[in-house]
């Protein structure tokens, strides 16, 4: 994916969150049992399908939860190119942003 | 010249193709340069039978001086405690094993499995198999705590699965060489020279440990195996990117997680599914950290990792 088709899909993202979007916050893979049947769920989603993978992957625009984790912190999370290097999700997204694929 | 008798219980022989691979020396070194004497070894030896059995007999008596007892693999008890399972010259290999390992100067552990019992005791341990003297991080094993050779040294556990080579054969050199009572063992009865540092130490993704870059599959060259391919690099103690395999690479810089084989709970969680190359995290935060650091340090440590992190960090800086 080249600079400007990143931007054009970190946009639709953009908008399609602040549009409302609801997605799947909960529950919170607190294992990696779980955590795998996210990522299985995940790879029936065709690439194209931006908006199933937010909902599975229950992405919102802002930080979230007690402890106010973000993107930034994730280890999936590549700083410099703004982009989530998680195989099955492989999107460009905004640092303050935060899923419930997030890990440290 | 130290007379050396090496022999294998609940084992794979994965030691035994480790050690004929050694360089420097060399496994034929050790008899031309070092005087070492191999009385025996299951590939190497050229008596059968009975013939071999004269040999333990006679190490066992007395009559031929044992200097290094090399044991590699499991102590078998099953069945019920009897080792039967694993005969060897007309007895069970655990009888020989206390024997010889009463007769010798010194007593070392090749592999996982002659230290801690390694893959064979892993649960349900339906062979009943133990190490020297640990099973797992239990002291113990089938010679017991209080275990010394005549020396007056407990087992030298070598470790690893397989043992590096070089850990073996310069242990042996020096035990043969009369400096086996400078060899400083940390408490599981590792030498000090090899495993006081990590695997980590020298790795070549150390940079992208340090700046929060993750490998996301095997093989890739950029990013630490540790966040989420179950590396366990951080908190292994093992010289494997200090002392290189083959003197060219090893797993963490090939792109394969470390599995953490030198230490005493290897296979660790017991190979449950899901836990073999995968980071084990309880709410997104790893279950094992490095050596060392807490939960509350990592989190920091991440998020201002990760906020001065290059951008050559993020890349393939590997070019072939």
């Amino acid at each position: 994916m080249s600079a400007e088709e990143q931007e054009g899909v970190r946009e639709t993202i953009t908008k399609l969150l602040a549009g409302g979007l609801e997605t799947r916050t909960e529950p919170f893979p607190e294992n990696d049992k779980q955590f795998a049947e996210i990522l299985t769920e995940l790879r029936e989603v065709p690439a194209e399908n931006i908006e199933r993978k937010l909902v599975i992957a229950g992405f919102v625009d802002h930080p979230f939860g007690e402890d106010q984790y973000r993107c930034t912190e994730c280890m999936y999370y590549l700083v410099h190119r703004k982009w989530c290097d998680l195989p099955e999700l492989a999107l460009p997204v905004e640092p303050e942003w935060w899923c419930r694929l997030w890990r440290i | 010249m130290a007379n050396l008798l090496w022999l294998q219980g609940g084992a794979c022989s994965g030691n035994t193709m480790s050690f004929l691979n050694a360089e420097e020396p060399s496994a034929c070194d050790l008899v031309t340069d070092f005087g070492i004497n191999v009385l025996w070894h299951p590939s190497l030896g050229l008596e059968l039978g009975d013939n071999v059995k004269q040999i333990l007999q006679d190490c066992v008596s007395g009559t031929i001086p044992l200097d290094i007892f090399v044991f590699e693999g499991t102590v078998v008890n099953a069945p019920n405690g009897t080792g039967n399972w694993n005969r060897f010259c007309g007895r069970p290999m655990k009888d020989w094993v206390k024997e010889l390992s009463d007769a010798a100067q010194f007593v070392v552990a090749i592999g996982d499995c002659a230290t801690w019992g390694g893959i064979p005791a892993t649960a349900p341990n339906p062979s009943e198999s133990v190490g020297l003297q640990f099973l797992k991080r239990a002291p113990g094993g089938s010679l017991g705590t209080g275990f010394k050779s005549k020396a007056g040294l407990p087992v030298i556990n070598i470790p690893g699965c397989p043992a590096h080579p070089d850990w073996v054969t310069q242990i042996l050199v020096a035990v043969a060489s009369g400096r086996g009572g400078d060899l400083s063992l940390d408490e599981f009865q590792r030498p000090k020279t090899f495993f006081s540092t990590f695997t980590q130490t020298g790795c070549t993704r150390n940079m992208h440990f340090a700046y929060k870059v993750s490998a996301t599959a095997f093989g890739q060259r950029k990013g630490c195996l540790f966040y989420d391919l179950g590396c366990r690099g951080p908190m292994t103690h093992s010289p494997c990117n200090r002392v290189l395999w083959n003197r060219q690479s090893s797993k963490t810089r090939a792109g394969m997680p470390c599995l953490g084989c030198t230490e005493p709970e290897f296979p660790f969680y017991d190979l449950a599914p899901g836990t073999v190359f995968k980071t084990q995290t309880v709410m997104g935060v790893p279950k094992d950290m490095p050596a060392g650091v807490d939960k509350t340090g990592y989190v920091k440590l991440t998020a201002a990792a990760k906020g001065a992190a290059p951008a050559w960090a993020e890349q393939d800086i590997f070019v072939v």
